[in-house]
């Protein structure tokens, strides 16, 4: 199909893309890469008024590093961040997440903050977020906002972002010297995934791990930061003890559903052997 | 502001300008306004590849963007790569590698390899098998196309030693 009629605009700042936004009273959508809105569109899931096209919009695709964090534009597109030595050497579980995302001319479009917009909750740009604890900046009519990744999150495609705002960059922890891995089970090459697991962690000399961080995607309706069972394993050797410990308690963070994708059941059986294989390949483990 | 926007971009090569709808896919108007038939509509959400096209020199689906997000921009269609008398060295390639069958795939394909060897990049088996994932084939003749651009890919290769 093909989307139903629109008006459509470009916007040269954050802020005309507000003000757009604000004459059409909530009822147009903002595009960047267009890689989910478009499909959408075509399928008419979604009839805006009117699409405000913010790709013209100066350095809203920078990235930068400086005090302690990697601050990223939101129209940073999958192909830049692959590309990038700041994100390889400072972000790196954003850059192993990068390869699950779409192929080849999805991520030469596609872009980080349209896919936080969009909230899949098996995307991995998400997962990502919650994972780090990144900070989403927003730019409103009354001025601009910060949240947390795990506050923009409500539900599935549903975030905190009112109708009249509009993400304009996110901040990351620097994770210089951290290791990352993903991990996810698909049931096609480079479908949406059944279970993501992210997992990162600062190696200390003495053979124990600082900062141990582990993401659960499409186990809830929304990604999932499994708090509980990161905790129990800062300070560890990251043991298959230890591993198998918290592999257990990233359960608790699951209330995974059924779909056409796979049961809950055997999302419930997938997530702590995705999980144990993302750790012991942290620890350096061959699966 | 408009449900109509006028639309000024090159398409292989040539400078065009049109008004068009504000809701066309870029696929339509490269095959409806400007009667450029061989980029193909497949699924028309992003997953089968075949309206593949580039978009300066990257490619892209252009059944995700809407024609007037190309304003100023140059796309590269599978209309530009064969001369008037002889193939381009891709299309020569899948012809010698038997890499098509019924062809509704083989453009987006073409042009995958194209950006591939622009960049310089020589790839095989499995990292090429994954560069190409954006592109189905419902033939399922996988085999022999990867064939052919891995020998597309050193061929390029072997031309910019030599040239």
């Amino acid at each position: 199909m093909k989307p139903a009629p629109l008006e459509y605009l470009t916007a040269a700042t954050a802020e005309e893309a507000v003000t757009a936004l604000a004459r059409f009273d909530g009822n147009a959508r903002l595009i960047a890469g267009g890689q989910s809105l478009v499909p959408l569109l075509n399928m008419r899931l979604l009839r805006p008024t009117a699409v405000i096209d913010i790709n013209g919009i100066p350095e809203l695709d920078r990235i930068a590093a400086a005090d302690g964090v990697v601050r990223v534009g939101a129209l940073a597109r999958y192909s830049t961040l692959e590309a990038s030595t700041v994100i390889r050497e400072q972000v790196p579980l954003l850059a192993k997440a990068v390869p699950f995302v779409g192929d080849r001319q999805i991520r030469n479009r596609g872009t980080l903050g349209g896919a936080l917009c969009h909230a899949d909750p098996a995307g991995e740009m998400p997962l990502c977020a919650v994972t780090l604890g990144a900070r989403l900046h927003i730019v409103g009519r009354a001025g601009r906002r910060e949240l947390d990744a795990e506050a923009f999150f409500e539900g599935p495609y549903t975030t905190a972002l009112e109708p009249i705002e509009m993400l304009e960059a996110v901040e990351f922890p620097d994770g210089s010297g951290t290791e990352a891995v993903v991990v996810e089970h698909a049931r096609r090459h480079g479908d949406f995934a059944v279970v993501s697991v992210a997992a990162t962690g600062l190696p200390a000399r003495d053979g124990s791990w600082r900062w141990v961080r582990i993401g659960l995607g499409a186990v809830a309706d929304r990604a999932r930061y499994a708090r509980r069972a990161s905790e129990t394993l800062t300070g560890t050797r990251l043991q298959r003890t230890d591993v198998e410990a918290a592999a257990a308690r990233c359960l608790e963070d699951a209330e995974p559903a059924s779909d056409v994708r796979a049961s809950a059941e055997y999302r419930r059986h997938l997530i702590p052997i995705l999980v144990e294989r993302a750790l012991n390949e942290l620890a350096g483990r061959p699966r | 502001m408009s449900a109509q926007v006028t639309l000024a971009l090159r398409v292989n090569g040539r400078a065009y300008e049109r008004v068009v709808e504000s809701r066309r896919l870029l696929v339509d108007f490269l095959r409806h306004e400007l009667q450029l038939h061989g980029t193909h509509v497949g699924c028309e959400q992003g997953v089968c590849g075949a309206c593949t096209v580039l978009l300066d020199g990257e490619p892209v689906k252009s059944c995700l963007m809407l024609a007037p997000q190309a304003q100023g921009r140059s796309i590269t269609t599978v209309e530009a790569l064969a001369g008037r008398d002889e193939l381009h060295p891709v299309q020569q390639a899948f012809r010698d590698a038997h890499a098509l069958q019924c062809g509704y795939c083989t453009p987006g394909f073409l042009l995958g390899a194209v950006a591939l060897a622009n960049r310089a990049v020589v790839l095989e088996g499995a990292a090429l098998r994954e560069e190409l994932a954006g592109n189905l084939c419902r033939c399922t003749g996988y085999q022999n196309i990867v064939e052919a651009v891995e020998r597309y890919l050193r061929q390029s290769a072997a031309g910019r030693r030599d040239g």
